[in-house]
């Protein structure tokens, strides 16, 4: 990784587990809102949403920028933490 | 164009792969996004791709630069000619300035993200002046239809007594520097 922040190694340590939606890394408090106001209130409920969309970058991006109207780093941020987490622990 | 809510989950499916777009089980989460997608796909396939890919140049600096040399080339028909109309009234300010403000102006790199990109990009070198000059000059035509309001946070003008306040500052320090000897030499 050339640059991830604290919160995306702090994530990739270890399995999720409960954590909540916000301890992904691009996912603040205003997403991570939004996201519970969907239903996603769990870090693994979004973990699902990413193995349905088959892990696919794009198609992830785009969802998440639907669903709660991230930006293009957040979204990358988010992408990269999921993307990682199942790297290691998948 | 039949509505995408009422077809099955297969059929959504059956239209991704239809449009080409990779997508993964079509289930409720998902379905929305496939959704619009689908719709999106479609819209490009009747219109034959017409894609609004507008490169918007977000540096305000190249609209602000036309404006305040529209004076200056107030054909701008060719580029050789318009740049060497404006290059003499250019090279006054780039003499003095190429004394003392290179230095001073290559440590203020914020202002070449605002209005002040002009002058710092003629204060460096010649060619650099050159260099921007032709980079601004193809997408004049782009930019003079565009927005001609020019923002500027600081007037031209204060930003000119700035710099002949700073100007003068320096040469007094720098004439002052030397009380032992004479001043000829600065002369």
């Amino acid at each position: 990784m050339s640059s991830t922040s604290q919160k995306h190694r702090d994530f990739v340590a270890e399995p999720m587990g409960e954590k909540p939606v916000m301890a992904l890394a691009g996912i603040g408090e205003v997403l991570g809102r939004r996201l519970e106001e969907k239903g996603f209130d769990k870090a693994y409920v979004v973990l699902g949403q990413f193995l349905v969309l088959k892990k696919d970058e794009e198609l992830f991006r785009d969802w998440l920028k639907d669903t709660c109207g991230a930006n293009v780093k957040q979204q990358g941020d988010c992408f990269g933490c999921l993307k990682d987490w199942c790297d290691a622990f998948l | 164009m039949s509505s995408l809510r009422s077809k099955s989950a297969q059929d959504i499916s059956d239209l991704l792969d239809e449009y080409g777009i990779k997508h993964g089980p079509v289930v409720d989460s998902t379905r929305s996004l496939y959704e619009r997608k689908l719709k999106e796909a479609m819209a490009k396939g009747k219109k034959g791709k017409a894609s609004p890919d507008k490169t918007y140049y977000r540096e305000e600096e190249e609209e602000v630069t036309y404006e305040y040399r529209t004076p200056v080339r107030s054909d701008g028909a060719g580029d050789s000619g318009s740049y060497m109309r404006s290059r003499p009234e250019w090279s006054e300010r780039e003499f003095e300035h190429e004394t003392s403000y290179s230095s001073y102006l290559r440590s203020k790199p914020e202002y070449r993200g605002k209005d002040f990109v002009d002058e710092p990009a003629m204060y460096d070198t010649p060619s650099t002046y050159r260099h921007s000059y032709l980079n601004s000059t193809p997408m004049k035509s782009q930019d003079a239809p565009k927005a001609p309001k020019s923002s500027r946070l600081i007037p031209l003008w204060v930003q000119f007594a700035f710099f002949l306040a700073v100007a003068v500052f320096l040469y007094l320090v720098f004439s002052n520097m030397e009380t032992n000897e004479s001043l000829k030499g600065i002369e």
